[in-house]
């Protein structure tokens, strides 16, 4: 039911190409889910978010610390490899630097013809935030229709601002179906669907979301459900490792990933002035850690997740050295387990080795379940 | 012609079974297989009471080692493995086990296991395996409630420790004794990868130190390293130590002091916990399938 999302996602680089052909104008490469996806669309691009190819590679030694995550290292790669030779532009919305030092270096040994650094305020509980951002906004649209030498009109930002509300509640829609007894969607199938909407024309992802939506509804999943899990962390599109969860008894049903539920969460509250209600998602949306003080919002809308997607357990994963998600997890998971959410900690890198992950991950499961042992 | 070269790393393989019980009289007879990386153990109970177990090398076939040590386990028994109501494979092989009815990780085994070679009171386990280190916690049934284990590297481990009774040529099972026979406590070797660690032990021989010396600055090194997992998880009394690095007093004395806390003894042997705990979880899921078909 799902394959032309893994269709999507596992050929990432010729639907861009295909888009391209179709289409004209050009593909936006964004270094974070806090790229306004909207305003890019509205310019007659095509924003794709750039994740990596879990394969080993020696090519970003020059370029990035050692201790900068697997993550930055996994995309900039792909762009010194060439991978997205067909791409003009990148932009960044800053979030962290690690991954703002992927950008730079993209910028600087990768062709291409427009970059973008958006001064995304970290500091996003401050009222002041609001006004900056969409200020930034602007200049941003400005820059935009330098580049592609096309205005964007008022309505054709009204327009894609609504085509992504409208991807926001279709994933939405999808997502309530892992609330029951009985998920309809298994973990992998909900990853590949929000990894392959970063990448592709929100109107291609919108129809065939609405396509499988009936069937769906009906949907009986081979197998048991199992333990019903939570996954938490920054980026994470290791389809191999959610497989692999999902072989030993277990169904993922909701995560807190910025390639997961933090990308669609929230919707565009069309209020007056339309920059400033786009601007507003971004700044009201689910945080990334790294914008999440000093006040803790996550914490509560995590453990309502939990409870509303009824999880036995959360595991927690961290990309290695990713500083932020590391700063919280102590306390996330002290949070959780007061709670009474269990969580198993993992730490990712560019590959993950299967077995290990697997034997922690089959002993926290019999710490979940299995009473039928004693 | 070459002399032989004597393998220092081998340690003791060996079978036993109780010459006093007989398996006639058991109602249930069940079975747990621990393959792990470095040693596979069989171990056959009669209702619940240890009877037979064997302990050898694993093989570079996982199902061929499951087999031997079944095979070798059940030897002069009068069993077979056709005699075996229940088996539950273990370790890292536990996938692989042909015969075994179930799987369970050997993190629930050992917890199992240690509850009944050390009693109910115990509450961390720290699991010294071959190519990995596990720490722990249990409730009063033997029941893991938290873990954690090694990742990164095999340091502090079994095949860490053959390597340098190899480079050292000082028989394994005489490691702890001769590092405990030292006049001054050296500084720990600096590296805690394997071969960094062979590497710098070599040029501390070179140096002048003696063999006692290095092994004592290497079981110093790898305590040391095993505290550290320890304190994440969080020690809490009573404790014990499984696995084949349980038998080494160098690495243990060691990290006693460092804990400021003493080690349960068993007579067990510790290399069979994962088996022990594989084959009582065998005797309970057994006992409840018969209850479920007597409904």
């Amino acid at each position: 039911m799902f394959t032309q999302f893994f269709n999507w996602y596992e050929n990432r680089h010729d639907y861009a190409r295909d888009w391209l052909a179709k289409n004209g104008g050009e593909v936006m490469g964004c270094f974070c889910s806090y790229a306004p996806e909207e305003l890019i669309y509205a310019a007659g691009l095509l924003p794709v978010r750039m994740l990596g190819a879990h394969e080993p590679q020696d090519v970003t030694e020059p370029h990035l610390f050692g201790m900068f995550c697997p993550f930055c290292r996994d995309v900039l790669a792909q762009g010194l490899k060439g991978r997205y030779d067909y791409m003009k532009g990148i932009m960044i919305s800053q979030s962290c630097l690690h991954l703002r030092q992927s950008y730079a270096s993209w910028r600087n040994h990768v062709p291409n013809s427009f970059s973008y650094y958006l001064p995304m305020p970290a500091k996003v509980q401050t009222e002041h935030s609001r006004p900056y951002l969409k200020g930034e906004f602007e200049k941003f649209k400005k820059a935009l229709e330098e580049w592609t030498r096309k205005t964007i009109t008022d309505e054709a930002l009204r327009e894609s601002a609504e085509l992504h509300n409208e991807n926001r509640r279709l994933l939405h829609e999808v997502y309530d179906l892992r609330k029951g007894p009985n998920p309809k969607v298994t973990g992998l199938e909900a990853m590949v669907l929000v990894a392959s909407s970063f990448m592709v024309d929100k109107r291609d992802h919108n129809a065939e979301i609405k396509r499988i939506l009936p069937e769906l509804q009906s949907r009986t999943l081979d197998g048991e459900t199992g333990s019903r899990l939570m996954i938490i962390g920054s980026e994470n599109d290791d389809t191999a490792f959610v497989k692999m969860v999902e072989s030993v008894g277990a169904t993922i049903v909701t995560d807190d990933h910025c390639t997961g539920s933090r990308y669609f969460w929230n919707l565009t509250e069309f209020n007056g002035d339309l920059m400033q209600s786009i601007a507003n998602r971004y700044i009201d949306r689910p945080p990334c850690p790294s914008k999440d003080w000093e006040k803790r919002t996550r914490f509560p809308h995590i453990l309502q997740m939990a409870r509303d997607f009824k999880v036995d357990g959360a595991i927690v994963i961290q990309q290695k050295f990713c500083d932020p998600h590391e700063c919280d997890m102590p306390v996330l998971i002290k949070y959780l387990k007061e709670n009474d959410i269990p969580c198993l900690f993992l730490e990712f890198d560019v590959t993950v080795p299967l077995g290990p992950m697997r034997i922690r991950v089959e002993a926290f499961l019999e710490i979940l379940g299995e009473e039928d042992l004693f | 012609m070459a002399e032989k070269t004597k393998e220092y790393w081998r340690w003791k393989e060996y079978n036993w079974h109780d010459e006093n019980a007989d398996p006639k009289d058991a109602e249930t007879i069940t079975a747990g297989v621990d393959v792990g990386s470095v040693s596979s153990q069989a171990v056959v109970m009669l209702d619940g009471k240890l009877f037979a177990f064997s302990n050898m090398r694993t093989g570079s076939n996982s199902p061929d080692s499951a087999r031997n040590a079944m095979n070798w386990a059940l030897e002069g028994t009068g069993l077979t493995m056709d005699d075996l109501h229940y088996t539950v494979g273990t370790g890292y092989g536990r996938v692989n086990v042909p015969f075994a009815d179930r799987a369970i990780t050997e993190i629930a085994c050992h917890a199992r296991g240690g509850n009944t070679m050390y009693g109910s009171t115990v509450r961390t386990i720290l699991d010294m395996g071959g190519q990995d280190c596990k720490a722990i916690r249990c409730d009063e049934r033997g029941k893991v409630t938290n873990f954690l284990m090694n990742d990164k590297c095999a340091a502090g481990t079994g095949r860490g420790m053959e390597v340098f009774a190899d480079l050292l040529s000082v028989p394994i099972e005489e490691v702890g004794d001769l590092s405990l026979d030292i006049d001054e406590e050296p500084p720990p070797v600096s590296s805690t990868c394997v071969v960094f660690a062979k590497s710098e032990a070599s040029s501390l021989l070179r140096e002048g130190w003696s063999k006692k010396r290095v092994l004592a600055a290497y079981c110093s090194a790898m305590a040391h390293r095993v505290v550290t997992l320890l304190e994440r998880v969080g020690v809490e009394k009573d404790f014990a130590i499984t696995g084949g690095i349980a038998k080494n007093s160098g690495v243990i004395t060691r990290l006693e002091k460092e804990l400021n806390l003493k080690a349960l003894k068993s007579n067990y042997d510790t290399q069979i916990a994962g088996a022990l705990g594989a084959a009582l979880f065998g005797k309970a899921l057994v006992e409840k399938q018969r209850k479920k078909s007597a409904v």
